[in-house]
């Protein structure tokens, strides 16, 4: 079975053509990245200006690469959630009238289990398994039972773990996007100053903001008093408090759930730090971490869930699909 | 072989969602009401009715006629993004108008078409409507509405309008898309953090 993908929902412009939810035929991306560097964090408006300009042309291309055409496709799986809706609308409406010119049936496709199947392209999944997801709208664990069955244990009660990353690389000015940034300067030195125990109400739960104003606190009365920031120390003791926050969850959650596997998926599974840990704590149990390439937003990791969807439940969406800024995975 | 002389005609740019199929520039089918929000469930919905009713498929089209803006920003995109897929990936040559003159088309004489833009502002177009044919009397800008009503003549002020296809084709109001992927709305504006940026 042969799917195009199209992702939209931020500020990747990606259509992909997958077979059978795991061959990758074609993965094209077009990143607005460097637009919005300018602005210190995506804007919407110029994100959905940018997708016009590039929605067919990336089509075109994914098509042209993967050696195909339209009459080959099976599918059509498009983002309809969560994301910024301006951008997810783009993408939806192009999918739509693509599908129709083309007689093809259309799905539309949880962007986080699009995230949680990148996976697959490398690994194969084995049930029950515990799903990391970590990106900047996003932390929180999912235990999957089988094939696109999600049960969400807990998440983070205040900010995700990539939008702390992202505040606290704006407070050390280390630009945008801040994750890869603290990162590699954490990687440079062990970390120089205490960070706060982090405290949470259930057992799979998360929380960032206690760490995050303990940072922005930290850096404000330093620079008041004038003293030298150690920026190096301080992103490596940022980043390991974040870290182990995750692994210390992830660990009780496989633990409690006698899972067989464990992920991570979303935009921070690309963070180095957080894989090396992922491979030192779960020796008792199979790992993956998405290929670096899939670990922010493409469509290859829609077309694939979008294969999974249609397999546990072959049905097409209406002419009437919409996109959803918030949407749960279930 | 037959040659195809029928045109798709889309607009959502404004409150109104247009879909029209039209042989020649007699209308076969339309549809146009006004929407709440919900141009993005509808138009793919309402066309492929459009389409089915008629019993006709993308390749039996001669042409895709689209409003380009200006007007909502989310709404123009939806129909230009199905108007630049549907004439690329079927081969079918697109063309753009302005929504603004698709409005106005819909009336007779002087005709001030305008979107409101809030903070008294509006998108806004000046047209010299006939019966059968039109033509822009000043450039379409974003503006002070009252201002711009103080320093021009017309006839009538309207903020709808159904299209009168016959109007356009008689004028030069058509641009045809060479490049079909390099189109994109007209916006008249900058956003709002752009403007920002350019400030400082
Ligand atoms: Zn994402």
């Amino acid at each position: 079975m042969i799917v195009l993908g199209v992702e939209s929902s931020c500020d990747e412009t990606s259509v992909s053509v997958t077979q059978d939810g795991k061959t990758i035929l074609s993965n094209v991306v077009f990143s607005q990245i460097t637009t919005h560097q300018a602005f210190g964090g995506v804007v919407p408006e110029v994100a959905s200006r940018e997708h016009i300009k590039k929605m067919t042309v990336v089509f075109e291309e994914a098509l042209q690469k993967a050696k195909i055409t339209a009459k080959d496709i099976d599918l059509v799986a498009v983002t309809k959630g969560p994301g910024l809706i301006g951008s997810l609308l783009v993408g939806i409406n192009g999918a739509k009238a693509f599908a129709f010119a083309n007689d093809i049936p259309i799905i539309g496709v949880h962007h986080i289990a699009g995230h949680i199947y990148a996976n697959q392209i490398e690994s194969t999944m084995e049930f029950p398994l515990i799903a990391l997801v970590v990106s900047g709208g996003h932390t929180e664990l999912i235990l999957m039972k089988d094939h696109y069955s999600f049960e969400k244990l807990g998440e983070t009660q205040d900010d995700a773990v990539g939008e702390a990353y992202d505040k606290i690389a704006r407070v050390l000015e280390l630009g945008y996007p801040g994750g890869p940034a603290i990162d590699e300067l954490a990687h440079t030195k062990a970390p120089t100053y205490a960070m706060p125990r982090i405290q949470t109400k259930g057992d799979y739960d998360f929380s960032y903001s206690g760490l995050k104003s303990h940072v922005i606190n930290l850096v404000n009365t330093l620079k008041m008093k004038k003293e030298p920031i150690d920026k190096a120390g301080l992103a490596s003791a940022f980043q390991q408090a974040a870290v182990k926050h995750l692994i210390d969850k992830s660990l009780k959650a496989v633990e409690d759930t006698h899972a067989k596997m464990f992920i991570v998926a979303g935009g921070v599974s690309a963070n180095k730090h957080l894989r090396s840990e992922v491979e030192a704590h779960f020796t008792h149990v199979k790992t993956s971490v998405p290929p670096f390439a899939y670990c922010t937003d493409n469509a290859a990791m829609m077309g694939i869930a979008g294969y999974y969807q249609y397999q546990k439940n072959p049905v097409s969406d209406s002419m009437r699909i919409n996109g959803h800024s918030r949407l749960n995975l279930e | 072989m037959s040659q195809s002389l029928k045109h798709l005609v889309l607009d959502s740019a404004t409150d109104y969602l247009y879909i029209g199929i039209f042989e020649e520039d007699k209308p076969l089918r339309e549809y146009y009401e006004l929407g709440h929000n919900d141009h993005s469930v509808k138009l793919m919905d309402e066309l492929t009715k459009l389409f089915d009713a008629l019993n006709m498929k993308v390749t039996d089209l001669a042409s895709i006629i689209v409003g380009n803006g200006p007007g909502s920003y989310t709404g123009v995109r939806i129909g230009v993004v199905v108007a630049k897929m549907l004439a690329w990936t079927k081969d079918v040559p697109l063309y753009t108008v302005s929504s603004l003159a698709l409005m106005a088309s819909g009336h007779t004489g002087k005709v001030l078409a305008w979107i409101d833009a809030r903070r008294n502002h509006a998108f806004l177009g000046l047209f010299e409507v006939s019966e059968t044919s039109m033509k822009a009397l000043d450039k379409e800008q974003y503006t002070h509405l009252d201002t711009y009503k103080d320093t021009v003549a017309f006839d009538k002020e309207t903020t709808s309008g159904k299209p009168n296809i016959k109007k356009l084709f008689n004028s030069n109001l058509l641009t045809h898309a060479t490049h079909i992927h390099a189109v994109a709305p007209v916006y008249l504006r900058q956003t709002e953090a752009e403007r920002n940026l350019n400030d400082k």
